[in-house]
């Protein structure tokens, strides 16, 4: 496999998580423009625990992404009640926040001879964990995706259960669903914490990956994007977001045709997506009759 | 079994309920007739928690639940029906039911993890019976949003029952039936009174009120203006005025 290869394929598995993470939060009827925050506060995060305390990566990203479901946590107390366009500019606000007080943090220790630790706006280098310990970038393409495994099958059996039909009920009307025995604000704070984590745990990648992040990398148009694959791969199931992601990064972005034209195809492709199908190409419709499908065709071959 | 005592909601300055005083017994059929914006629906939506009450206070079984949270209400034992109907179109008919069905299950004590990430058997078997209630176990894999209109208000009543309420409240459960419609509807909101529900019944459509209430109580610009049985209601002046106008008396 070439290492252009793996790049691409490592970066699509990272942002699918930034994807996933906005995906819970549309299902359940809240469109985020702050999930970068998430990523950005692991990505400091499990960096700050790897690089500056020497903690191993398993125990810096649980770290990293258990801050990002704090915070998210704690942003949704005041937010839950915030519908549509109120919630995304909250959101937004609460990431501009983080993005600047990130601009500001400088904290720096000797670790080895070397100083390391963020920069503020100059970003937080040397994040080696990796490099450090040999993982090649094959086995940690295959931790990206086996992690993303966990996550969307996670995400899916959790959608067959009564809280993940809440859920759904809670982005389709609330009152009814309140009605029924829901309890609407515990069942958001949930589904932004469980955002955060999934959101925390592909910052945590990624730093560790790219070894060097800066606040500038987690500006609004990385929380536009996890957005936008959520809405154009389909709201109906977890693959949803990652079939965006697919065509995003994969397709646009690799077909060379398209050099300097991306985001002009990208947002050209999300427009008309919005039109023709609001809920996406895999939306609850589709998922229905393919599961439905897959069901029938189980029963004919008993 | 539910008493109303001085139940008022304001919206801003619009005074949509005063001052309503209202008792309904167990087992019996109330119901709750008035012209468009008399607070009909206001009521019930008082009754859920849908909106907070501006004074007075509400009694379900001798105990006040005015402050008690919405979610809750249905582990009260107070379940309803929607004006409009209110399904979740994505999701398929099994699922509408099946997540009502968690506040029985949390009554009979199924632990919190059980409840929202299993369910037991006995819930399984409740929601099949709701199904062939509301005539559709054929359906149960369809969207809700595929069902007919009658199919819709048939499941949004067995979606209310699923949680096996004390109180039902029904917000124009005939509103855009036809008189077949209605006489099957007519005919399952007496087999529930037969099974001991309570029933709060707001409608305009007088073939199904005065054919299954007990009681009847009138709503007029938030204001309650008669009540008392359904032939004494249909000869009270004030509620004649109230529907048709001083000029047509």
């Amino acid at each position: 496999m070439s290492d252009y290869l793996i790049g691409v394929l490592s970066n699509i598995g990272m942002i699918a998580f930034l994807a996933l993470s906005a995906y819970v939060l549309l299902v359940t009827g809240s469109i985020s423009f702050g999930q970068q925050a998430y990523f950005a506060i692991s990505a400091y995060g499990s960096g700050i625990a790897t690089a500056m305390w020497g903690w191993p990566l398993w125990l810096g990203m649980l770290w990293g992404a258990a801050l990002a479901g704090l915070a998210a946590a704690l942003v949704a107390v005041p937010t839950a009640r915030l519908h549509g366009l109120y919630f995304a500019v909250a959101t937004l606000a609460f990431a501009e926040m983080v993005r600047l007080l990130l601009q500001m943090l400088t904290w720096q220790i000797d670790v080895d001879g070397t100083l390391i630790g963020p920069m503020g706006s100059e970003g937080f280098r040397e994040i080696r964990y990796i490099y450090a310990h040999d993982i090649s970038a094959v086995q940690f393409m295959l931790l990206i995706y086996g992690l993303l495994g966990l996550v969307v099958g996670g995400l899916t059996l959790m959608e067959r259960t009564r809280l993940g039909l809440a859920l759904r009920m809670i982005g389709e009307d609330e009152i009814p669903a309140e009605a029924l025995g829901v309890n609407v604000a515990a069942c958001k704070i949930f589904a932004a914490a469980l955002s955060g984590i999934i959101a925390g745990i592909g910052g945590a990648l990624y730093a560790h990956l790219i070894t060097y992040i800066e606040p500038a990398l987690f500006n609004v148009m990385l929380g536009v994007h996890g957005l936008a694959y959520g809405l154009i791969g389909g709201l109906g199931t977890a693959v949803g977001p990652l079939l965006g992601v697919v065509l995003d990064i994969g397709f646009l972005e690799s077909v060379r045709a398209f050099a300097g034209y991306r985001m002009i195809v990208f947002g050209g492709l999300v427009a008309l997506l919005l039109i023709v199908r609001p809920r996406g190409l895999l939306d609850e419709v589709t998922v229905h009759r393919i599961v439905r499908r897959l069901i029938r065709s189980d029963h004919v071959a008993h | 079994m539910l008493a109303l005592e001085g139940l008022t909601k304001h919206f801003g300055g619009v005074q949509a309920l005063q001052d309503l005083n209202l008792k309904v017994s167990k087992g019996s059929i109330m119901g709750l007739i008035g012209p468009n914006g008399s607070g009909k629906s206001t009521t019930v939506n008082l009754i859920c928690g849908v909106f907070g009450i501006t004074r007075g206070r509400i009694l379900f079984d001798g105990e006040d639940i005015s402050r008690v949270p919405t979610h809750l209400r249905l582990s009260q034992g107070i379940a309803r029906t929607f004006q409009n109907i209110r399904l979740f179109g994505q999701l398929t008919v099994w699922q509408n039911l099946w997540v009502a069905q968690n506040a029985p299950e949390q009554k009979h004590g199924e632990p919190f993890l059980r409840r929202w990430f299993g369910g037991s058997r006995r819930a399984q078997a409740q929601v099949q019976g709701l199904l062939e209630f509301a005539g559709l176990a054929h359906k149960a894999q369809e969207q809700a949003s595929n069902l007919s209109f009658g199919e819709q208000r048939r499941l949004e009543l067995a979606r209310a029952l699923a949680s096996q309420p004390k109180l039902l409240l029904l917000d124009e459960p005939a509103a855009g039936m036809n008189m077949e419609e209605i006489n099957d509807l007519k005919q399952r909101v007496l087999a529930l009174r037969a099974e001991g529900k309570t029933i709060l019944l707001v409608e305009h459509v007088m073939e199904l009120v005065m054919g299954v209430t007990d009681q009847i109580a009138v709503l007029d610009f938030g204001r309650k203006i008669a009540q008392g049985s359904p032939a004494e209601v249909q000869q009270n002046p004030q509620v004649r005025e109230a529907y048709l106008g001083t000029q047509a008396r």
